[in-house]
């Protein structure tokens, strides 16, 4: 008999013996023991985020004189050039959509590695 | 459209989806739970035991999985070490005790069919030719990654398959090509 062929249907014979196991109920058993989802952590970042916010801003509204600070903004910008407000609103933006794109990268590298 | 294995593993990664992983499980339960049936001898309680125990450990671990292997190998991988410590605990990954292995195989009870023969001849393997075989024979891979699931030399991996080859060839001469 050839070597080869004897090989072959060796290797065919071994491929086929393996039964296809029916799951019968097995990753239901997987997923009931698989431990609580993460949603509490977080939510629990969520709320630290939230408080944190609101408590930076109520201390900056008390220590800048009830928010004067933010009139007084408002009037210095009602007195800017309309082409200054265009090139202030650009760069904003182009600042807002440049720190998404650096999150989105590193977001994505943290999940390729 | 059906998700691929790295859409699913994304989803668990990004939303901790159980569904995402409890479908992954389903796709590879299969295979999972076959290669520990062979590794333990059919004993299919603790094969299916140590199944559980290997998508377990691979939910809390996904994290660590890199994608430079399939989903498949990598879980194999989780699935032989599972074996692995079960059986030191167990201490029976001393090789394979021929004379006892003897015994156990009752030609009388034996079914004429040429799949129980295979699976019986593939339980006579001492444990590295049969882990060997199973992987790559049955389940696929190559011997670089079989190595990489049994953790030893490609070259111990290329001899094993040989050894155990030659083992089966004997064994089931009877049913060969002719």
């Amino acid at each position: 008999m050839d070597e080869k062929q004897q090989e072959n249907w060796l290797d065919r014979q071994l491929r086929e013996a393996a039964p296809y196991i029916d799951d019968q109920g097995f990753t239901s058993r997987v997923l009931k023991q698989l431990p609580a989802r993460r949603r509490r952590r977080d939510s629990l970042r969520a709320v630290i985020l939230l408080g944190i916010t609101f408590l930076a801003s109520v201390l900056a509204y008390g220590l800048s004189d009830g928010g004067r600070f933010v009139v007084v903004a408002m009037e210095r910008l009602t007195t800017l050039p309309t082409l200054w407000l265009f090139a202030l609103a650009f760069g904003c933006g182009i600042a807002v959509m440049a720190g998404g794109i650096f999150a989105a990268i590193f977001k994505t590298r943290e999940l390729q590695s | 459209m059906e998700l691929t294995d790295a859409d699913l593993i994304a989803r668990v990664l990004v939303d901790d989806d159980q569904h995402a992983f409890g479908e992954l499980a389903r796709r590879h339960q299969s295979s999972v739970r076959g290669l520990l049936r062979q590794l333990t001898r059919t004993d299919v309680a603790l094969a299916d035991d140590l199944a559980q125990e290997t998508f377990l450990r691979a939910y809390k671990n996904i994290r660590s999985f890199r994608g430079e292997a399939r989903f498949s190998t990598w879980l194999y991988r989780i699935a032989y070490n599972c074996f692995r410590e079960n059986a030191r605990r167990r201490k029976e990954l001393v090789g394979i005790d021929e004379e006892q292995l003897q015994s156990e195989h009752d030609p009388h009870v034996a079914d004429p069919g040429l799949r129980h023969d295979i699976m019986h001849a593939l339980s006579l393997l001492p444990l590295p030719e049969r882990s060997a075989i199973l992987l790559c024979c049955q389940n696929g891979l190559s011997h670089d990654e079989a190595a990489r699931v049994l953790d030893i030399p490609l070259g111990t991996v290329k001899t094993n398959m040989l050894r155990g080859r030659e083992k089966l060839k004997r064994t089931l001469a009877a049913w060969g090509p002719d």
